[in-house]
């Protein structure tokens, strides 16, 4: 066989040569058999090509017989090509790009030392998801889990200050293992390794990222050496992380500090020693040879163990779960989901394309009819003739896919400088993109080529079927998209333009970080109790208030997932003094407020008193009638989703403060005028109480507008993808009503002349159209319906069957379609009846 | 069908290149003179149609079993030559064998049943 191929491949490379010897060979023979007087020697030219097929490169010679022609006929219809390549530029280019953007993130690995053994690990339970653990813990399963051969660990912190500058910048505590781990090498000096700070009496060091380096040293080198003062404390610059620095899951901070330096930076701070605090985010090496269940085992038998020295840091049912962490994002079934859902629409811009472009074909296909007849009589099959169209197809869209990637690449290009991607992501394609390209080409080629080449094969050209198939196709992608940027654009207002149940614009929140400096709850309590004070006594100050759970800021939310009456429901809980209410603006709409030092109530929201007790008063029952849990509803307040904005199904309760958790209390102040100028003398306020702290201090409406920022640019994408769509299958539509009606005109004119109203004509000619439309319109209101679920999450509280959306939507679209059609029918209403009598 | 005197059988489908691979084993020879030596040899039953000669030396060319080479025919005029190689020889003796054991199995059938 091997021997066979090298044979095929000669005569291949010498192709002329034997084809010379093969018809050489044949004269002679003719002349032999000439002289005997025989004279029917056959067709020489059939001859040697069936000679020739032996060899089985056949194929070639035709293919380029088919690519010449191909070209030829492109080059001489220039202003079909054009629109063709750009219609599909766009629909592949968006494709090519959506995909780029996947892979960047969820498949191409991280330019790190071995991607593939890099997991990442979470304390989970059946409730409960933690992405951080105990950095106790951490150092325990580290000495004891032979599965992992090496355990990373970090540790993110509020912003630091610089030397005296006004802006702070962004830190993070790392493990000395982890620079070593990832195989980065710095750009100048040395990075935080093993060897210098696994100890924690080493010396204050600190590695700076590359743009940071840039942008606050302007790049200069002797910067390596120097003192700097985070934090007023000093600590020496060692190295600068290259530009094109690859972190895990890309953590991104201006400053690297060694985690076992942390109680220096943070005075008194117990966060590397104890088991009940939040801790640190943790990754590992996998041992090789070890796959991640067999870890996962391994580090359940663990955490029981653990569980018996350490009774009450582990909870019921708890285990350590891993993800895979070699990629820029660790994916989880959500994002997946989120994933394919963007896949879909793009797609269903590319089948808008698709369409389009076969409208063009198939009416193309008619003006080449001439063209084909010839053909067939001088002999051409079916199969010749389809290949040959096929052909022209395929060329065409290697055409558009190739304008599409250069342009996905620039786009690609702009929006990674704008969204401040990591260093390493570049957008030239890669492979992966690369072979997608030319996979969604072919599909391309397949989908708009074949049916009309198929077509025009059998001179079925004048059938409507496919016309109409295309039309249907076009209306219900198109619906689709309009439907879903129309539900997403109604949730962007619905966030900005309704009330979200809470005050936000004068309200700053602070976190003073109290357990961060070792504070006890007895301390804590002092520590705020003396800064209500001041603050209150502040001019501009209106109202100051307790919260647990920090509102709109960083930092922790946690829920409860409990089925009330079969439906699953999550509770947002937080623990907050009486002043709260009024400083959030939430009314207490039922009952009472919150008392001081109160134990055993609880306030809930109007959502959950409907859910629990719909149509009842719910001021007096118990919270959990099932349970040991004796709570009393004293209040019912307005509903205020406050730490989940875009979750229709969140309810809320408040419980009065604990004194045991006075030291993670964060505070929520009301201003009486605009909040902006206030920031800075409450920092030093808080500062005067106690100068080891470095309070974190936001305004809530930077983090309201922050999440309706993010909504905001998805819908706008989407829109501009619903309009790209509408606007092509508008286009597409015009082209083939007026093609449609352009054929039809001598029998327009001819029952014009024998008195037939013009409306008429026109009416019924439009009819084709119409059940194609309507088709395609329930396909895509269905197929809208059911894709949107998955879009719940960005919707914040407009329904996923927002009846206002999916009327706009078919509204607009039954306005660009009747535009596309009735401006072609015009030109069929007033026709020149002599001049179209004459026509052809 | 009454058997008229033009009547020539048809090549038994396969037995061509068992055919050129027997007359080969002789020495080499010119395309034409293959056609006409198994001609001569049928005592001219079997006629070589062109258009099943070429197709199927250039099949051989392809698996290997002849190889071709230039040399000068009778007529003076340079032609291509074809050789049985060693894969052809042993090609030949497999198809001989084959043969010689279809056809004992076909005249057994003829004779008894």
């Amino acid at each position: 066989m091997v021997r066979e191929f090298f044979r095929r491949m000669r005569y291949l490379l010498n192709r002329r040569q034997f084809d010379e010897a093969l018809e050489d060979e044949m004269e002679f023979h003719r002349e032999m058999a000439a002289r005997e007087g025989r004279k029917n020697f056959g067709n020489t030219l059939r001859l040697r090509e069936q000679s020739r097929e032996a060899w089985g490169w056949t194929w070639i010679d035709r293919l380029g017989q088919d690519l010449r022609y191909a070209v030829r006929k492109l080059v001489q219809a220039p202003g079909f090509t054009l629109t063709a390549s750009l219609v599909l530029a766009i629909g592949i280019g968006v494709n090519v790009m959506a995909f780029s953007l996947f892979n960047l993130v969820a498949l191409k690995p991280l330019p790190v030392r071995a991607p593939d053994s890099l997991v990442r690990l979470q304390r989970r339970s059946p409730e409960i998801i933690a992405g951080e653990m105990p950095y106790p813990s951490t150092l325990f399963y580290r000495a004891h889990a032979h599965s992992l051969q090496a355990v990373m660990a970090t540790m993110g912190a509020p912003p630091m200050e610089v030397e005296n500058d006004v802006q702070p910048v962004s830190n993070i505590y790392i493990t000395s293992n982890y620079f070593g781990e990832l195989g980065t090498r710095a750009a100048l000096g040395r990075l935080i390794d093993t060897a210098h700070e696994e100890s924690a009496d080493a010396a204050p060091v600190t590695v700076l990222s590359f743009g940071f380096w840039q942008r606050r040293f302007g790049g200069d080198p002797s910067v390596v050496g120097r003192v700097i003062h985070l934090n007023k404390k000093p600590v020496t610059v060692v190295g600068v992380l290259p530009a094109a620095f690859a972190s895990l899951e890309d953590q991104n901070a201006d400053v690297w500090l060694p985690l076992s330096q942390q109680p220096y930076f943070v005075d008194g701070s117990t966060a590397l020693t104890d088991f009940s605090a939040p801790g640190v985010r943790v990754w590992a090496r996998l041992a090789s040879g070890v796959n991640s269940r067999s870890a996962e085992e391994e580090l359940l038998a663990l955490t029981n163990e653990l569980r018996k020295q350490y009774p009450k840091v582990i909870w019921d049912h708890e285990y350590i779960h891993s993800d895979p962490a070699g990629h820029s994002l660790v994916m989880q079934r959500e994002m997946y989901q989120v994933a394919a859902m963007v896949g879909f629409l793009v797609l269903l811009i590319l089948a808008v394309a698709c369409a389009n472009l076969g409208g063009l074909l198939v009416a193309r296909g008619v003006s080449r009819e001439h063209e084909m007849n010839i053909r067939t009589s001088i002999g051409a099959s079916r199969m010749r003739i389809f290949r040959q169209l096929f052909t022209e197809s395929i060329l065409l869209a290697l055409l558009g896919s190739a304008v599409g990637v250069a342009l996905s690449c620039a786009v690609l290009r702009v929006a990674l400088v704008q969204l401040e991607a990591p260093g390493w992501m570049s957008a030239r394609p890669d492979w992966r993109v690369l072979l997608f390209a030319i996979g969604t080409t072919l599909a391309a080629a397949v989908f708009f080529g074949l049916a009309p080449a198929l077509q025009m094969a059998r001179h079925r050209q004048r059938k409507t079927l496919a016309r109409q198939f295309l039309v249907g196709a076009q209306v219900a992608a198109s619906c689709v998209l309009l439907i879903i940027s129309g539900l997403l654009v109604r949730a962007v207002r619905h966030l900005l333009y309704t009330d979200p149940g809470f005050g936000y614009e004068q309200v700053v929140g602070i976190s003073p970080g109290l357990d961060n400096h070792g504070y006890t709850p007895a301390a804590a309590q002092v520590y705020l109790e003396q800064l209500k004070t001041r603050l209150r006594s502040y001019p501009g100050v209106a109202s100051v208030a307790l919260s647990k759970i920090p509102m709109l800021g960083n930092g922790l939310t946690s829920y409860m997932s409990v089925e009330i009456k079969g439906h699953p429901v999550n509770i947002y809980p937080n623990w907050v003094d009486p002043e709260f209410f009024h400083t959030m603006s939430i009314p207490i709409v039922r009952g009472r407020n919150l008392l001081p030092r109160e134990t055993g109530a609880v306030v809930v929201s109007e959502s959950l008193a409907r859910l629990q007790w719909p149509g009842e008063n719910p001021v007096g029952k118990r919270l959990w009638p099932d349970g040991d849990n004796m709570d009393i509803i004293v209040g019912v307040a307005g509903n205020a989703r406050i730490k989940a904005l875009n979750e229709d199904d969140a309810v809320e309760a408040y419980w009065p403060v604990q004194p045991g958790d006075m030291a993670q209390m964060t505070l929520v102040v009301k201003t009486a005028g605009a909040p902006d100028g206030l920031v800075p003398a409450m920092k030093s306020m808080i500062e005067q109480i106690d100068s080891r702290l470095f309070p974190n201090i936001w305004l809530l409406k930077a983090g309201f507008h922050h999440s309706a920022q993010q909504v905001e640019q998805v819908a706008a994408v989407v829109s501009l993808l619903g309009t790209v769509a509408v606007l092509l299958a508008g286009v597409g539509i015009f082209g083939l009503v007026a093609y449609a009606l352009s054929q039809s005109m001598k029998g327009i004119a001819i029952r014009l002349a024998l008195g037939a109203r013009r409306t008429q004509i026109v009416a019924s000619l439009l009819r084709q159209f119409l059940w194609p439309i309507a088709l395609g319109m329930g396909t895509g209101v269905g197929a809208a319906a059911v894709l949107s679920k998955t879009l719940r999450k960005f919707l914040f509280g407009v329904s996923n069957l927002d009846p206002l959306s999916y009327a706009g939507a078919i509204a607009t679209l039954i306005g660009i379609l009747s535009i596309a059609m009735l401006l072609p029918a015009r030109r069929a209403l007033r026709p020149d009846l002599a001049k179209l009598l004459h026509y052809e | 069908m009454p058997m008229n005197e033009r009547y020539k059988p048809a090549m038994p489908s396969g037995a061509l290149p068992m055919l050129i691979l027997r007359v080969l084993h002789s020495g080499s020879l010119h395309g034409y003179a293959i056609a006409q030596k198994i001609h001569l040899l049928s005592s001219e039953v079997l006629a070589v149609e062109e258009g099943l000669l070429y197709p199927t030396l250039q099949r051989m060319l392809l698996k290997g079993w002849v190889d071709a080479e230039w040399g000068i025919s009778e007529t003076n005029r340079k032609v291509r030559f074809y050789r049985l190689t060693p894969e052809g020889r042993k090609q030949l003796k497999a198809e001989l064998l084959g043969y010689e054991r279809v056809t004992e199995a076909i005249q057994a059938v003829l004779r008894t049943a």
